[in-house]
């Protein structure tokens, strides 16, 4: 029973639950502040934006691409959310327009990168550029701010001392749980991101899956621009700036592989959730918020040297693995 | 192969014509020497940079360095940083290329001993590079550049900035020969074309490529220092956007993105239009985000044809 659930969870869920409960051990020693109620509510409402554009990332690179642009993207829908609040549209509306202007701004991601037949990490750098461009055009040189307050108030509430925007974000993980767990698109996601070429073979309509993960990855950006607008009612030219970078980490922290073919939503929630809570944390023993991109980067190259340096990543050392017949059952 | 490669530098020069034609329209005051000067001076950092980068993505394996903004940054206030805290002014140039080429080294190992793949390897550094950059001097400009190095960085020969002419220029041409005339240029396109075979036939595919990176890590601290000696201090954002513009002077230049084919001569070509494009733009009051939109613009169009060509030309 123990094994099976074990099993289910698997080893980096638990190891990041272990660390998660470290984490939060050495900063509650280190800080007074850190473990008091509001700065947990604090912690968690700032996952809220991070984790949605996570699970679109746990998509894009379980087909084997990446998306740069996931940041400005959100800020591009953000404005659309801010237009339409000035406009006196009501909270439903405009919290509405995220996901769909962000749909549409996947669905140009998704046409450049998969018809275009450009490497993503490129596309998505150029389409970085375009999109910031279109920010400043959208916002016309000037800052979005004081917006009001119909979207804070649906989903800034809170319900017995839980944010209402809880099962918003719940809803939508367990959407793309269902998605990937319980029909085939995870099994196409999971085999077009472990070989081209063999999903192909195997009659699976490739391009179509990428295109799929690009298009979900707006939306998913799309409303975590509903989110943000909710929260901090403003948008600034910066919008977005380092947020790819974050949900990049985020999802490789969590176990999803960068070279595709690997992913775990569970594990991306707690990397997001260690990502944020090492931010708050830090900030709160005194290092100043300059250095959070340091740290996320960090974070990163050695959560990545470490699965290198254990073998999981590591192209080569798999290879020969499979040409020694006692280990090819564990490398297959 | 041969198609693209002979057609790159008159397609530049044509639209390098075309945007100097406009500019000369819309605005003909532009015309002077003086504009002259400043797109050299700014094709200088850039052109340093795009030629560390045009060797990492020729080498293949998925090369790529979107950390060389980040380096230049780093180098830069690092220099100023030990200089400021009493460092002999002498030694800030060694600083900076050394800074350089640890920081590209880092990369290299990261690439070549880890094996992580480079996009995400060099989004890491770029990350902890620019981060760091402004973190140690909390975002303003450090300044106190040694006088000895202004003459040079911003002198000029005949509207000719000196850090172009004497090394720049010089560099391409020497990267130029390397290319087609050394064991080990041969051995990046070699490599770059056909890792496996490569690595038959004996070549030291690891060892080049860790240099590779070493050399766009130098380049990003040679460009470092030019802007140290021609701006006057150490701007902790003075790479920003440089790895986005770099990858567009590459790609525009004809370098393929999977690596083996093209050159630096399309390269330089490319490095020169884009700053005229940019150039002109500042000369008609056009924001500088527009730059960036452009530029990422560029690039899609730029791997959107050689994409069309693949489909109708297939190999």
């Amino acid at each position: 029973m123990m094994r099976s659930l074990l099993r289910a969870i698997g080893e980096r869920e638990l190891l990041l639950a272990a660390a998660l409960v470290a984490a939060v051990a050495v900063f509650s020693v280190l800080s007074p502040y850190f473990m008091t109620a509001s700065n947990l509510v604090t912690v968690l409402r700032n996952c809220n934006e991070l984790f949605l554009i996570g699970l679109g990332m746990t998509l894009v690179l379980g087909i084997g691409g990446v998306d740069v642009s996931v940041g400005v993207v959100m800020g591009l829908a953000a404005i659309a959310v801010g237009r339409l609040l000035q406009a006196d549209a009501g909270a439903l509306a405009a919290g509405l327009a995220g996901p769909l202007a962000g749909g549409l701004i996947g669905l140009l991601t998704a046409s450049v990168v998969v018809l275009g037949r450009i490497p993503a990490i490129v596309a998505t750098l150029g389409l970085f550029g375009v999109y910031r461009a279109a920010v400043f055009l959208a916002l016309g040189g000037a800052w979005l701010s004081g917006l009001p307050t119909d979207l804070t108030q649906v989903l800034g509430a809170s319900v017995f001392g839980l944010p209402a925007a809880l099962p918003v974000v719940v809803l939508a993980y367990l959407l793309v749980f269902v998605a990937i767990r319980y029909t085939p698109f995870g099994l196409y996601v999971l085999a077009a991101g472990n070989s081209e070429a063999k999903a192909r073979l195997s009659g699976i309509a490739v391009r179509k899956v990428q295109f799929a993960a690009y298009v979900v990855s707006g939306l998913c950006c799309g409303l975590a621009a509903t989110f943000y607008i909710a929260t901090y009612r403003n948008v600034a030219m910066t919008v977005g700036g380092t947020l790819a970078l974050e949900a990049i980490a985020a999802v490789i922290i969590g176990g999803t592989s960068i070279l595709g073919g690997r992913m775990s939503l569970l594990g991306t929630a707690f990397g997001v959730l260690l990502l944020r809570i090492l931010q708050n944390g830090l900030l709160l023993v005194g290092v100043p918020s300059l250095w959070q991109p340091v740290v996320t980067g960090l974070l990163l190259l050695a959560v990545l040297g470490t699965e290198a340096a254990t073998g999981r990543l590591n192209l080569a050392a798999a290879s020969r693995h499979l040409r020694l017949p006692s280990r090819s059952g564990a490398a297959a | 192969m041969s198609g693209r490669a002979s057609l790159t530098l008159p397609i530049l020069a044509v639209l390098w014509i075309v945007v100097v034609a406009g500019l000369a329209i819309l605005q003909p005051s532009a015309m002077a020497l003086s504009t002259l000067t400043t797109v050299l001076q700014f094709s200088t950092l850039l052109a340093l940079v795009s030629l560390g980068q045009a060797l990492v993505i020729l080498g293949g394996g998925a090369g790529i360095d979107l950390s060389v903004g980040g380096t230049v940054s780093l180098a830069a206030t690092i220099a100023m940083l030990l200089a400021r805290a009493g460092m002999a002014p002498a030694l800030v140039p060694v600083v900076c290329l050394l800074a350089g080429t640890a920081l590209g080294l880092l990369n290299g190992l990261l690439v070549t001993r880890l094996r992580l793949l480079p996009l995400i390897a060099t989004l890491g550094t770029f990350y902890v590079y620019s981060g760091t950059a402004i973190a140690i001097t909390g975002g303003s400009a450090i300044g106190g550049v040694p006088a000895f190095l202004l003459p040079w960085g911003r002198g000029t020969i005949a509207g000719f900035p000196l850090p172009f002419l004497t090394l720049a220029l010089p560099l391409f041409v020497l990267a130029g020969i390397m290319l087609q005339a050394t064991a080990w240029g041969r051995w990046i396109y070699a490599f770059g074309f056909n890792e496996r075979s490569a690595r038959l036939t004996g070549i030291p595919v690891d060892l080049a490529r860790l240099l590779a990176y070493a050399f766009s890590g130098l380049m990003a601290g040679l460009s470092a220092l030019v802007s140290l000696a021609w701006l006057g201090s150490a701007r902790p954002d003075v790479g920003h956007n440089l790895e986005l513009t770099s990858l567009t002077a590459v790609m525009l230049g004809g370098v393929a993105i999977f690596g083996g084919r093209g050159g630096v001569a399309g390269v330089l070509a490319a490095v020169l239009l884009l700053v005229t494009l940019q150039t002109g733009l500042l000369q008609l009051n056009v924001n500088t985000i527009w730059q960036v939109g452009i530029v990422g613009a560029l690039l899609i169009v730029v791997l959107l044809i050689d994409t069309i060509r693949m489909i109708r030309r297939p190999a």
